[in-house]
């Protein structure tokens, strides 16, 4: 007998579970990462599509046997499948996530065939009847009840009505829950650890190169701008970044969030006679909204969240951007990818925020105008691109990681820097080449014309008897010609895209190969030409 | 004794394994991975003997109606029907056509009610009234009216409803109501925590599953497949080979069905609709593993700038040196720790239904700080202008920007079988006739150069 009272001990309490809510989040961690799909540049605040993981730390009260433990209060974005509960001391039965909301149609769907109050106002006298009734059924195609006097429908007679509910139906909550079913065996207080993968969120680095009055060097400043879409805050949250591009999985939306129901006080055919076509094109059943119906997130990767209620502008305006100011940030090695972390802070709903991730002065640089062309193309006058190039190495004041964003470019002008274009630029690692291409040249133009084409010998193929073919190798003469308007002399690159069996035969400056193209470096004198002569083959 | 001990002893005893004949009274659901699921309602049913209608409430609402079988002793089927007629006000004024019902008008300004029958001739576009000795269009003068029906007609309902008439005889028996519905379904999700000192990695794998078949099942006796039977118009999930380099051969103590796995939830649960369960079947520790990185080349092209390496991690799931199970379709979360010891995530992938015994390799994301580029130095037509080999000339640049070596799986992909690599600057593998590989070790903060010439056809 002894055997089965511990099996009865165990077992006694599951029929009803009590209901324990956590804490709210005694300590909170948030890391949030970059959109998967965005390699440079800047995320949109109305379509954010990076990710954070979010660590809560919460006290709970256990009774003795089975509990539903829920987890108020967590981030709208969350992925459910992806929480994990820690500190549990026998561990989690299971996990659920509910997401059937209260809502006026679920109030109505929920009612069907139980005794709800009707109740009519007299728009006249404001006297107010009620009367039971009986709901029959409530779905987009209309809502029909039982009272004493016969059966009717929900507002297809002009008249003020609605019904009145004795209580909320169980199993509806206000907003989706989790909630864990576990089992003590004493009552205790333990501190718990619920993380968890929410979307959502975003963040990108935006760095201003200025540069300096010696033309040589710049400085280079840079923010981590992070921002938090949902409408959850989280306050005092130690915050981490993460650079680098991590794979998601492609997750189809939540059908359980997807598939709310939706009520409609439909009624039956409304034509009358002032409708003149009322017979061949009847009108659509009146259809009055009872709910506005019910959007969230959606989850999963792929589906960037719907654009957050408030407008970017009126966002900015609430919360002016949060902006904290701290030295170069060193960065962590996790795995492959680097992480960064700024001090805690409360990451408020619909909130940008930023950080400084590097300050550094006098940073090397070479200025280049650049034309890129199709070595067989011909006769075209195209304006150079001007590009920064530096190396990201100790030497060159940078030597450390810099996570992808966008970079702005300014110039020293009369009444200060002046701002002189931008660019999108991807994750560099240590002592990788630099380009940030950020505007095309006013004063610099380059020439392209094919002055000749020779052809070679001859080649011949008996393709079937009588039929003969015939090719010809050839050779392309070309000449570009830089010009510069400037008042000082400019350095200029010309690299050339060729087909793979394609080379450059003969030119009269020297060649090189950069990432596997021919390049030809010259200095274009101030106010002044330079002509550079190939021939392809 | 308690009858919750009972049913807990039952269930201990075997009846979760072989679910569809356990005749305990209650659900028990089957799900399988495609978002179809077998559902035994077994119930207690008075029979009042002879024929007779029986109808069933509370079955999925997405029910499929040619998949009902209803099974109990002394039973006849005469026939099955589903009535999917909604009752909704447009039909009910539509089954009014040629009846009587009442209007209530009220006079405006006084507040009176005054009430009339009227037989409804007509719902199209518009309802048209016949009242004593005149004609009249509903509400044509937009005051309000209400109408009273004297009834909801028999055959419009609230929901679609199963209703079988049989012939039975009398007295109090069970019956067990098993039917297919779409609206439930399952997949894996893994949470994988590696140890970069150790080398080991602890893997829990959480059944998740989810009702939207519009229907709760209470403590429901639930069991899921993992396979995929075929479903006419379906796509079936999770039968590619997402994740898995070598497939393998162990077969391991998990209970079968045919070709399928089965993961029975240990307790009866109640399976709310909306809602989404998560149930852990895996809690692996320790199990060895390996990080690497992998670059695949699709073409012999040049790449101008640089692009990161995957980062792959490698297990097996074999009995011995792995996790020792059968790993369901689903989502593999990979998490490390970080220098305080907080495990923070570091990428996804998705993995199709995994024998037991295979290798594992599965990709998190790119390596910040492992690059490669690659150039076509040079390529050449050998022979004549009709009839000719190309000869190209390759040059992979590896750099790491970690302050230790590692070593990169080079993939020279579309090599189109009748290619020959003529020099090569380490020793290549061959996978298949379509690539060729390097194992690269790239030094701390270093660069390795990778030449190799091709004689191809294209």
């Amino acid at each position: 007998m002894r055997w089965i009272a511990a099996v009865f001990l165990g077992l006694a309490a599951p029929a009803v579970a009590g209901d324990v809510a956590a804490s709210a989040p005694t300590k909170l961690s948030v890391t949030v990462y970059r959109s998967p799909e965005r390699q440079s540049g800047s995320f949109n605040l109305n379509n954010l599509g990076g990710f954070a993981l979010v660590t809560e730390t919460r006290t709970v009260h256990l009774p003795a046997g089975e509990s539903r433990l829920r987890f108020e209060g967590v981030v709208g974005g969350i992925v459910p499948e992806s929480a994990i509960v820690t500190g549990l001391p026998r561990g989690v039965i299971e996990k659920n996530r509910d997401a059937a909301l209260l809502s006026p149609s679920a109030l109505m769907q929920r009612a069907i065939g139980t005794e709800v109050t009707l109740v009519r106002t007299d728009k006249k006298s404001g006297k107010i009847v009620r009367m039971p009734a009986k709901m029959r059924s409530a779905s987009d195609d209309g809502v029909v009840f039982e009272t004493p006097e016969g059966v009717e429908a929900l507002r297809c007679d002009g008249l003020p009505e609605t019904f009145s509910y004795a209580r909320v139906p169980a199993g509806l909550s206000s907003k989706p829950t989790l909630s864990v079913l576990t089992r003590s065996p004493t009552a205790i207080t333990a501190t718990v650890t619920l993380s968890y993968i929410a979307e959502g969120f975003d963040w990108g680095a935006d760095y201003t190169a200025t540069i300096n009055p010696d033309g040589k060097t710049l400085n280079l400043g840079g923010w981590i701008t992070l921002a938090n879409g949902n409408g959850e805050s989280l306050p005092q949250a130690q915050t981490q970044i993460v650079a680098g591009r991590l794979n998601r999985s492609r997750v189809d939306p939540d059908p359980n969030i997807l598939n709310q129901p939706h009520v409609a006080a439909r009624c039956w055919p409304m034509g009358n006679t002032g409708h003149v076509n009322a017979t061949s094109d009847p009108l659509p059943p009146v259809r009055i909204e009872l709910v506005r119906p019910y959007q969230m997130a959606l989850q999963g990767y792929g589906f960037a969240p719907p654009p957050p209620p408030p407008a970017p502008m009126a966002m900015r305006a609430a919360n002016a951007m949060d902006i904290m100011v701290t030295a170069t940030k060193k960065a962590e090695q996790l795995g492959d990818l680097k992480l960064y972390r700024i001090p805690a802070t409360t990451i408020a709903a619909r909130q940008t925020k930023q950080s400084r991730l590097i300050d550094t002065q006098a940073v090397p640089f070479t200025q280049v105008y650049l034309v890129d062309i199709d070595a067989n193309g011909g006769d075209d006058t195209e304006k150079a691109s001007i590009l920064l190039r530096t190396k990201n190495t100790l030497a060159n004041k940078l030597g450390l990681p810099l996570p992808a964003g966008k970079v702005a470019v300014f110039e020293p002008g009369a009444r200060g820097p002046a701002f002189v274009g931008e660019v999108k630029s991807r994750d560099f690692a240590n002592d990788e080449e630099i380009e940030w291409r950020f505007g095309d040249a006013f004063n610099v133009t380059a020439k392209h014309v094919t002055t000749d084409y020779v052809a070679g010998a001859p080649e011949f193929a008996q393709l079937a008897p009588g039929l003969r073919a015939v090719a010809h190798k050839g050779s392309t003469i070309a000449t570009v010609t830089f010009t510069n308007a400037n008042g000082a002399p400019v350095y200029a690159e010309l690299r050339l895209r060729l087909d793979a069996d394609e080379h450059i035969k003969a030119a009269d400056a020297p060649m090189g190969m950069k990432d596997g193209r021919p390049i030809f470096r010259l200095t274009v004198p101030a106010n002044g030409t330079a002509a550079i002569h190939y021939v392809v083959e | 004794m308690n009858r919750a001990v009972i049913r807990a002893l039952l269930a201990g005893a075997g009846c979760v394994a072989a679910t569809h004949v356990c005749a305990e009274p209650g659900t028990s659901i089957t799900i399988y991975a495609n978002n179809q699921a077998l559902v035994q309602d077994t119930r207690l049913i008075d029979f009042t003997g002879g024929r007779q209608r029986i109808e069933f409430k509370g079955v999925s609402a997405q029910i499929r109606p040619e998949t009902v079988s209803l099974t109990a002793p002394d039973l006849n089927i005469i026939e099955q029907n589903f009535d999917y007629d909604l009752l909704s006000p447009a039909k009910m004024m539509e089954k009014a056509v040629g009846h009587t019902v009442t209007l209530v008008r009220t006079v405006p300004g006084t507040g009176v009610e005054k009430r009339e029958q009227a037989e409804v001739l007509a719902t199209n576009g518009g309802v048209v009234l016949r009242i004593g000795d005149h004609v009249e269009v509903l509400r044509d003068d937009g005051m309000p009216v209400r109408v009273i029906f004297d009834k909801v007609p028999d055959n419009l309902r609230a929901s679609p409803t199963l209703s079988v008439t049989v012939d039975a005889k009398a007295g109090q028996r069970e019956a067990a109501l098993r039917y297919l519905t779409p609206g439930l379904g399952w997949r894996a999700d893994y949470v994988a925590l590696f140890d970069e000192g150790t080398n080991k990695i602890d893997v829990q794998g959480w059944v998740t599953l989810t009702n939207n078949s519009g229907t709760s099942y209470d403590k429901a006796e639930t069991v899921l497949v993992a396979g995929n039977p075929n479903i006419i118009g379906q796509y079936n999930q999770g039968n590619d080979s997402e994740g898995m380099t070598d497939a393998g051969t162990e077969s391991g103590t998990r209970a079968r069905l045919g070709d399928y796995y089965l993961y029975p939830l240990p307790e009866r649960t109640t399976i709310a609709n909306q809602q989404t369960k998560q149930v852990s079947f895996l809690d692996v520790h320790g199990a060895p593993a390996k990080h690497g990185y992998e670059f695949r080349l699709g073409w012999m092209q040049t790449i101008e700038q640089p692009v990161s390496a995957a980062s792959v991690y490698q297990f097996s799931n074999a009995s011995k040196g792995g996790l020792g199970d059968q790993l369901p379709a689903g989502i593999v979360r990979f998490y490390l720790r970080d220098k305080t010891g907080a495990p923070q995530f570091i990428g996804e992938h998705g993995i199709g239904n995994t024998p037991m015994g295979s290798q594992l390799a599965i990709s998190t994301g790119d390596a910040f700080d492992v690059k490669v580029k690659s150039t076509v130095e040079n390529r050449e037509r050998i022979g004549g202008h009709f009839d000719y080999n190309w000869k190209t000339a390759m040059r992979y640049t590896l750099t790491n920007a970690l302050p230790k070596p590692v070593t990169v799986t080079l993939v020279q992909d579309g090599l189109w079988g009748d290619t020959k690599i003529e020099s090569e600057s380490q020793k290549s593998t061959h996978r298949s006739a379509d690539s060729a590989a390097w194992e690269v070790v790239v030094p701390a903060n270093g660069t390795t150069d990778v030449t190799a010439t091709f004689d191809s056809k294209y």
